[in-house]
């Protein structure tokens, strides 16, 4: 019904921004101490907890705040890592999934969960990418029916929390 | 928008020294030298100079021990009858007749004569005479050799060639450069003589894998292991088979001048610096206990103790000492029988 | 409490099924496209070395056959696509036509008069050998 809403660059979005950034980093911290590769045994294999803040900044505040938010939570997550070729892993997943939650959101047909997991897969999509061009061989493509399958988990999950995270935010009101 | 310049400029500053933490570096150099392939890696800091270092001092050290070098400590001795020796070489021939000594002869460096007579490691293999051998046998045997300090002699008609203690003693060298540098892991792969040092880069136990003499695309068994040297000897690795049929392999009985024949079908010794124990010796073991035969072999082990083996037997079975029972593991389907030898 | 444009929906509903089920049916089809084909050779690459330098990297299930000369020797790799060999040598001694067929990640032929080595480079696998002896 009415056009995507633009965000404000005021100083408590921006504080809001940076404190997202702030806890989208915490959550990568977090979900490394998680060995779920004892489980899962595949390299790129992670619960995504990030993305839950990716995914509620995309629907609290919108695409632009949104796409910011995850560029500078891949450069100084690869940053804190100390490893600069994780970077481009990081980028091209995150930028795919963030293309694709923009679209399907925009398509209103899909509830938080559809895009949720839309965003999961198309990020493991991104990171087959990046392992592709960084190997020079498509041998990693084996993995990627496991990944898929993992990120309807993930994605299920992440959806999950993000709309708790708006169903209590209904009784709060933290923006406006 | 100045002001948000400078920010920008001395947060990415501020953040850069953050990326000096990440995986360790891995360096690899392959070289050709005691002719034969090595291979050699290096993970941490200052790798790659270790690995230069390293291929130095193997270069130095075959500059004294080849045969094929006219003025090396080795070739001069086998010419002159005696020589004045370099500090390695002397070292390495002290070792190599303290091995020759502990195996009753089985380990022997002036075997060289018989292993030109057959020929079998060149282009030429062929099955000499009974009288052929005989006439070489009298000059085969390490007490041939006198060393004293570091001047050597050798009696009339005799000649040594250490390549099959060489290796192992350059595995050694290596490692000492290894540990002096403090990188975190590393090996070196010389023409079968391994050495595998600390972690690797993923910070797990080196995962060696010992070679099936009978099937060489696959793997008897492999070991999990640090800071230790492994070689195997065994007459698959070269062999002739004569017009008749018979097969020869390549490792002589310094004993009977003929190729060794006891039932082995490979033999690889473990051992472990923490222990003292050096790659010359697993060089030199391996190929004395191939030569000993399973029997003897065993019977040395239970005197001697100080190294663990893996020996794969003509009839299929794969024994291993229970030094090495908690890094040892199977390989499926490989048809072996494995049996873990009682201490 | 209002309900304004950007309020997200926040029930599964049936496209949120129909999202999820073409992301199963991606993954059966990668599944299906990866694995039907081939089984064995499986990310590993031929690997040429000359006088300790790489100078060919092929996948292996491309790696049709390849020439060398080096030292004044001429070398025929050979391959099955599950794994390689010395079909041909003049180097004497003949070493690397004997050592015959390799097919796993580590795996090397070395021909030392040539200086050359053809070895397969494997994707790691916990399993892999790091360093095989013998």
């Amino acid at each position: 019904m009415s056009v995507m809403r633009k965000m404000q660059w005021t100083t408590k979005n921006l504080a809001l921004c940076a404190v997202l950034t702030a806890l989208a980093l915490g959550l990568s911290t977090l979900e490394n101490l998680f060995p779920v590769s004892l489980v899962i045994p595949l390299p790129g294999v992670k619960l995504g907890l990030a993305n839950i803040v990716t995914v509620f900044a995309l629907y609290e505040l919108g695409a632009a705040p949104a796409l910011v938010i995850l560029l500078a939570r891949c450069c100084l997550g690869s940053l804190f890592a100390g490893n600069a070729s994780a970077l481009l892993f990081s980028l091209l997943g995150g930028l795919t999934a963030m293309v694709t939650m923009i679209g399907l959101k925009h398509s209103r047909r899909l509830s938080i969960y559809g895009v949720s997991i839309g965003g999961a897969a198309a990020h493991n999509l991104g990171q087959m990418a990046a392992a592709v061009i960084t190997l020079g061989n498509t041998m990693v493509l084996g993995y990627l029916p496991f990944l898929l399958a993992v990120s309807l988990v993930t994605g299920t999950l992440t959806g999950f929390v993000s709309a708790l995270l708006f169903q209590a935010m209904a009784h709060v009101r933290l923006s406006k | 928008m100045k002001k948000r310049l400078i920010c920008l400029a001395l947060a990415l500053v501020l953040a850069l020294p953050l990326m000096g933490c990440g995986a360790p570096k891995t360096e690899t150099l392959d070289i050709f030298a005691m002719d034969t392939y090595m291979s050699l890696a290096a993970i941490g800091d200052g790798g790659a100079e270790v690995l230069q270092a390293c291929s130095a001092r193997i270069n130095a050290l075959e500059q004294k021990l080849s045969r094929t070098i006219e003025d090396s400590d080795v070739s001069r001795l086998n010419a002159e009858g005696s020589a004045r020796l370099s500090e390695d070489t002397a070292a390495l021939l002290r070792a190599a007749l303290d091995y020759s000594e502990a195996t009753g002869g089985a380990f022997d460096v002036t075997v060289a004569p018989l292993v030109s007579l057959w020929g079998i490691t060149t282009d030429a293999p062929r099955v000499p005479s009974q009288a052929e051998i005989d006439a070489l046998l009298p000059q085969v045997g390490f007490r041939h050799v006198h060393l004293d300090g570091d001047t050597a002699a050798l009696d009339e008609g005799c000649a040594i060639d250490l390549g099959g203690i060489g290796k192992g003693y350059a595995s050694d060298k290596t490692a000492e450069l290894f540990s002096e540098s403090g990188l975190s892991g590393g090996f070196v792969s010389l023409g079968g003589n391994v050495y595998v040092h600390g972690v690797t880069a993923e910070g797990n136990l080196w995962n060696v894998a010992i070679q099936d003499p009978r099937n060489t695309g696959n793997y008897a068994c492999t070991l999990r292991l640090t800071d230790a040297f492994v070689v195997t000897s065994g007459g698959y690795q070269r062999n002739f088979t004569a017009p008749d049929g018979t097969v020869y392999q390549h490792i002589i009985d310094p004993a009977t001048g003929y190729p060794v024949d006891r039932g082995l079908l490979s033999v690889s010794i473990v051992t472990r610096r923490k222990n003292g124990g050096t790659g010359a010796m697993a060089d030199a073991y391996s190929t004395a206990l191939y030569v000993m035969g399973e029997t003897a072999a065993v019977d040395f082990w239970r005197q001697q103790g100080s190294f663990d083996m893996v020996l794969v037997t003509e009839d299929g079975r794969v024994l291993y000492t229970p030094g090495l029972s908690d890094c040892f593991n199977q390989t499926e389907g490989s048809g072996y029988d494995y049996q873990c030898l009682a201490a | 409490m209002t309900t304004s444009a950007s309020q997200p929906e926040l029930k599964w509903n049936r496209y949120d099924a129909v999202a999820a089920l073409i992301v199963a049916l991606l993954a059966v089809a990668a599944a299906l496209w990866f694995y039907l084909p081939k089984v064995n050779s499986g990310g590993l690459t031929v690997v040429i070395s000359v006088d300790g330098q790489q100078t060919e990297r092929v996948r292996l299930d491309r790696f049709t056959q390849a020439t060398v000369s080096n030292g004044g020797y001429t070398l025929r790799v050979a391959s099955d696509g599950e794994g390689v060999w010395i079909a041909s040598s003049d180097c004497p001694g003949q070493d690397c036509v004997h050592t015959g067929r390799i097919r796993r990640g580590g795996q090397s032929i070395v021909c030392l008069p040539a200086q050359v080595v053809v070895y397969l480079e494997g994707a790691a696998s916990p399993d892999a050998p790091d360093v095989i002896v013998g």
